[in-house]
């Protein structure tokens, strides 16, 4: 695999520099710390901050969410490492207003103790925080084990709705509130084609053979559901969109948003024959679709494969999901057909 | 004989800790290689340098407040697990001395339980699991043990050090079911682990502190 590279160990440090250069006016690093990135305007007056974090190589989360109507902070990890609790604690800090910081973040193991640390150290400093996590891949553990499941693609769901919230004033406690909801509601499921290479290891970390596929597996290479022949796009749908469907479940009558996401390698033209695929079904199951979502949202390096991600609405995450974001990495106008 | 602990008996601690991860940096990089990534002794001597030198600028008077703030500095410096694990162990020590009204024994025992308190919390494990639990929680045992029977200071760290020391060589029996470590399986049976060794060498230090 061929990869633009200058010293693998500066590849995250010169792909801030990089993000920076390109985005002075929506991000900033605290005290020239590059792995712990706030808003330009941070802290935010009398708004809950929101911060999250994670390792990188998954643009564009988690930092590619800091901006408008969405996160306030992040910390940023190597490539599929947890940031430290000292960097979540400088973004803690430099976000709060006074009202409170949140953080989301993705359920693993590194990432929670971090985060766990981060939060007893602001409470030092007599900042507020509470935390939300985020876990809603099916396939990685069943639903009586719901605690145990990877956060994935559905975070952006999170960031969304809670951001939106954030930005109308609401209370810490509010905005938590929203996130937890938002997590309650969304599921998400995972193909992966070929695997993905941390630049500092060079070479793969697992195989995928030439015609096979690996349905459920996670963004940073974990075990499936099953290995087998790869198979025509609509059986791959026909076999996911069940076992998500299933989980919550989705019923007919349900409204929901439609996430699907590039995991790197794969064009946006063969998400869209998956999405043609997912909407046939939803449409065959009664359910409606507010709003589609195609493109890279979370993503595992060179990885090629795709997830699905579905949110169950109502009015108050519809709403929240309709107002308008701007961030470097996602902009939406205020959507049509919600409630405002 | 120490009577009571001050902020001077936590920069001393501190010192004597950090000159003994000094010492076994060799000893650490190798165990690490063996089971982890390998960066152990290099942690943890910079983690406790951080620490020891915020100790040693630091104003505070108040012991407890002191080690917080050491462990802070430890997070910071030493942001692998243990160190963010060691971290929480000082900053939970520091909030139990602060509160402890008792004998110098037994506010060494309260610090000692926090300490091991916070790391199973923070760490999701429990003793058994082939890391720095299974020296440290025997010796916070021994310590409240001869700190209820009204015993020296000196005879109780001694006590602990027997116990962490004991506790490290049982350690080599179990299986690894943490971080890198555990993906040796069966393999990492019989292997020392670094962890274990740590806390060994902390309440070495702690003994050589204050244990006089």
């Amino acid at each position: 695999m061929k990869k633009f590279l200058n010293e693998p160990a500066a590849f995250v440090d010169e792909m801030v520099e990089g993000i920076l250069a390109a985005h002075p006016e929506q991000l900033a690093a605290v005290a020239g710390a590059l792995r712990c990135l706030v808003r330009a305007n941070a802290p935010r007056a009398n708004k809950v901050g929101i911060a999250t974090g994670g390792g990188s190589g998954h643009l564009p989360l988690f930092l590619g969410y800091v901006g408008e109507g969405m996160l306030d902070g992040c910390a940023v990890g190597g490539v599929f490492q947890s940031p430290s609790a000292d960097q979540m604690l400088q973004v803690t800090r430099t976000i709060d207003s006074g009202a409170g910081v949140l953080y989301i973040f993705g359920n693993y193991g590194g990432d929670i103790m971090n985060f766990d640390m981060a939060a007893e150290m602001a409470q030092m400093d007599d900042i507020q925080v509470e935390q939300v996590i985020a876990g809603e891949d099916v396939a990685s553990a069943p639903k009586e084990q719901h605690e145990k499941r990877r956060g994935v693609a559905g975070i952006f769901y999170l960031y969304k709705v809670a951001g939106a919230l954030a930005d109308e004033g609401a209370s810490l406690e509010e905005v938590k509130q929203i996130a937890i909801k938002a997590g309650e509601n969304v599921r998400t499921m995972g193909v992966a084609l070929t695997p993905c290479i941390i630049p500092e290891v060079g070479k793969p970390g697992f195989e995928i053979g030439a015609g096979e596929m690996e349905i459920g597996m996670g963004i940073h290479g974990e075990r499936g559901i099953r290995r087998g022949p790869l198979l025509k796009a609509d059986q791959i749908v026909d076999e996911m969109l069940p076992v998500i469907l299933n989980d919550l479940p989705y019923e007919s009558g349900d409204e929901v948003s439609v996430l699907i996401n590039g995991l790197g390698a794969t064009p946006k033209e063969e998400l869209y024959v998956l999405n043609r695929r997912v909407s046939q079904i939803l449409g065959e199951r009664g359910i409606t679709v507010f709003n589609t979502y195609v493109g890279e949202y979370a993503t595992s390096m060179e990885m090629a494969g795709a997830s699905v991600s579905l949110l169950r609405l109502d009015d108050e995450l519809k709403r929240l999901l309709a107002k308008p974001a701007s961030t470097p990495f996602f902009t939406q106008l205020q959507l049509e057909g919600a409630n405002p | 004989m120490i009577t009571i602990l001050t902020a001077q008996e936590v920069k001393t601690a501190l010192t004597e800790i950090r000159q003994l991860m000094d010492a076994n940096r060799d000893r650490l990089l190798d165990l690490d290689n063996d089971l982890g990534d390998g960066d152990l002794g290099l942690t943890m001597a910079k983690g406790f340098a951080a620490a020891e030198a915020e100790a040693a600028e630091s104003e505070e008077t108040e012991p407890g407040r002191l080690l917080i703030k050491a462990g802070m500095q430890m997070a910071k410096e030493a942001p692998s697990t243990l160190g963010t694990l060691l971290a929480t162990g000082m900053m939970r020590g520091g909030k139990a001395l602060d509160g402890q009204q008792g004998s110098v024994t037994e506010q060494v025992a309260a610090l000692l339980q926090a300490f091991v308190a916070g790391i199973l919390e923070r760490g999701k494990t429990k003793p058994g699991n082939k890391t720095i639990v299974d020296s440290l929680h025997p010796a916070a045992l021994a310590m409240k043990q001869t700190a209820e029977q009204g015993e020296t200071l000196a005879e109780g760290l001694k006590k602990a050090l027997a116990a962490a020391r004991e506790g490290e060589i049982a350690a080599r029996a179990m299986q690894a079911q943490h971080g890198r470590a555990a993906y040796y399986q069966e393999q990492s049976i019989g292997k020392p682990d670094g962890g274990a060794v740590v806390g060994v060498l902390i309440v070495e230090g702690l003994a050589k502190a204050w244990g006089e």
